[in-house]
């Protein structure tokens, strides 16, 4: 070929078919050794299905909403990815398990992505609910299921492919990586949300003012219902900003919750 | 292994970089904790906490189990203590980023040494854990020897780690 270049390995088709029809097949691609396509492939995979899954829930607000929730979503899922995968590698070889960070990596983002392509199944009944005008908590629900469906599928896949290494330790490495995935996913969506938003919000946010972190606001609810209250008042819409900025930040008119 | 066929060689078996993770990590940590501070104390005085503790206590564990008439050779409870710091570093290793994205975001203080505080406990139990494998005590007395020992150090690291973490944040 007339100034062929030496490319890399290229994302492969092939290989998300192979992930959706026989992931005991995948795993043992991922022990071959050969995991740059795979991550590249998965990698591409997630960002792509996460943003059509976020496009779908910002249409329940529709405009600039699509767009964000379509840029921020594919955020969270690789943000948490790259800072939990290491976890898992660390922690099993701590416990004498033979370490392996990019075969790790390449599981935890094949499992991701398996995950995601399952949310993206769903994205239609995401689309029947907007189109039906299902009411706000209903949609909320029903996106939490959906996820709750493709994070389960995820997590059976990387014990599947633990268990049947039966490497030292690889229980307390699975549990350390769901430790800190968890901790790490869940404070990375609170930090990038709202995803759902009401259709009567006037003003839509990228991202919302820092309030701190998921388990401050743990904490602060907990605190609240033992009767133990940190503001003298719930903010309620339409205060002026001044007033209101004293007490826990600016008011926006949104009152959007993630999923 | 079995405590005869424990290898002669003081440093045979002992992975440098695992060594030099573990030396690090407790800095790193120290590092994330005097970020939040907005005091540099911690850098120093967390490695300090690990590395003091492990030096006054492990004269202690080989005393013990030796007295147990079990005991590995020097050179494998030496090799052992390695491995189990290299454990120690090769888990803070994995889990310093997450740390230090909990603590940067989140507003509050306690969030920050709750934070610290798993990470670096959860790699010291590791790190006990995979030393406890090491020596592989054989007899009831062996495996109480080397829990009550892990116990009193945990201990004595942690309440060091509280008084730090006290001093500088709150």
């Amino acid at each position: 070929m007339i100034g062929a270049v030496e490319a890399g390995p290229r994302v492969s088709f092939g290989t998300i078919d192979l992930l959706l029809r026989d992931r005991e097949m995948m795993v043992a691609k991922i022990k071959s050794g050969n995991v740059v396509e795979i991550l590249k492939t998965m990698t591409l995979t997630i960002a792509v299905a996460m943003a059509i899954v976020g496009a779908a829930l910002g249409s329940y607000r529709g405009g600039e909403q699509i767009l964000y929730a379509a840029i921020k979503l594919p955020l969270v899922l690789l943000g948490t990815a790259a800072l939990s995968a290491p976890a898992l590698t660390a922690i099993g070889a701590a416990l004498g398990r033979k370490s392996r960070l990019a075969s790790d990596l390449a599981l935890v983002m094949s499992a991701l992505a398996f995950g995601a392509l399952l949310v993206v199944a769903f994205t239609p009944l995401i689309m029947l609910g907007r189109a039906m005008e299902v009411s706000y908590h209903e949609m909320i629900l029903g996106t939490v299921a959906v996820f709750a469906v493709g994070g389960i599928a995820a997590l059976s896949m990387v014990i599947r492919a633990l268990a049947v290494e039966q490497g030292k330790g690889w229980r307390t490495a699975l549990c350390g990586l769901c430790l800190v995935f968890v901790m790490v996913g869940g404070q990375l969506s609170w930090a990038l949300r709202p995803y759902l938003v009401r259709p009567r919000t006037p003003e839509i946010v990228f991202v919302r003012d820092v309030e701190g972190s998921l388990f401050d606001a743990v904490i602060g609810a907990l605190r609240s219902a033992r009767g133990i209250y940190d503001r003298d008042e719930a903010p309620v819409p339409g205060l002026t900003p001044a007033f209101d900025f004293d007490l826990r930040g600016p008011v926006s008119s949104s009152d959007e919750v993630a999923p | 292994m079995s405590v005869a066929t424990v290898p002669t060689g003081l440093t045979r078996g002992i992975d440098a970089t695992r060594l030099a993770l573990a030396a690090a990590g407790p800095i790193a940590i120290g590092g994330v904790l005097a970020l939040r501070a907005g005091d540099p104390s911690p850098l120093a005085a967390t490695p300090a906490i690990v590395f003091g503790i492990a030096a006054a206590t492990c004269p202690a564990l080989y005393i013990a189990i030796a007295a147990t008439k079990q005991a590995p050779t020097l050179a494998g409870v030496v090799r052992a203590l390695g491995t189990s710091f290299g454990a120690f570093g090769i888990a803070l290793a994995g889990l310093v980023l997450p740390a230090l994205f909990l603590s940067l975001s989140s507003t509050s203080e306690i969030t920050t040494f709750a934070v610290c505080s798993v990470v670096l406990g959860g790699a010291a139990v590791l790190a006990m854990v995979r030393l406890a494998g090491e020596l592989a005590p054989k007899t009831f007395m062996g495996g109480l020897v080397c829990f009550v020992w892990a116990a009193a150090t945990l201990g004595i690291a942690g309440r060091l780690w509280f008084d730090l973490a006290a001093e500088v944040l709150l």
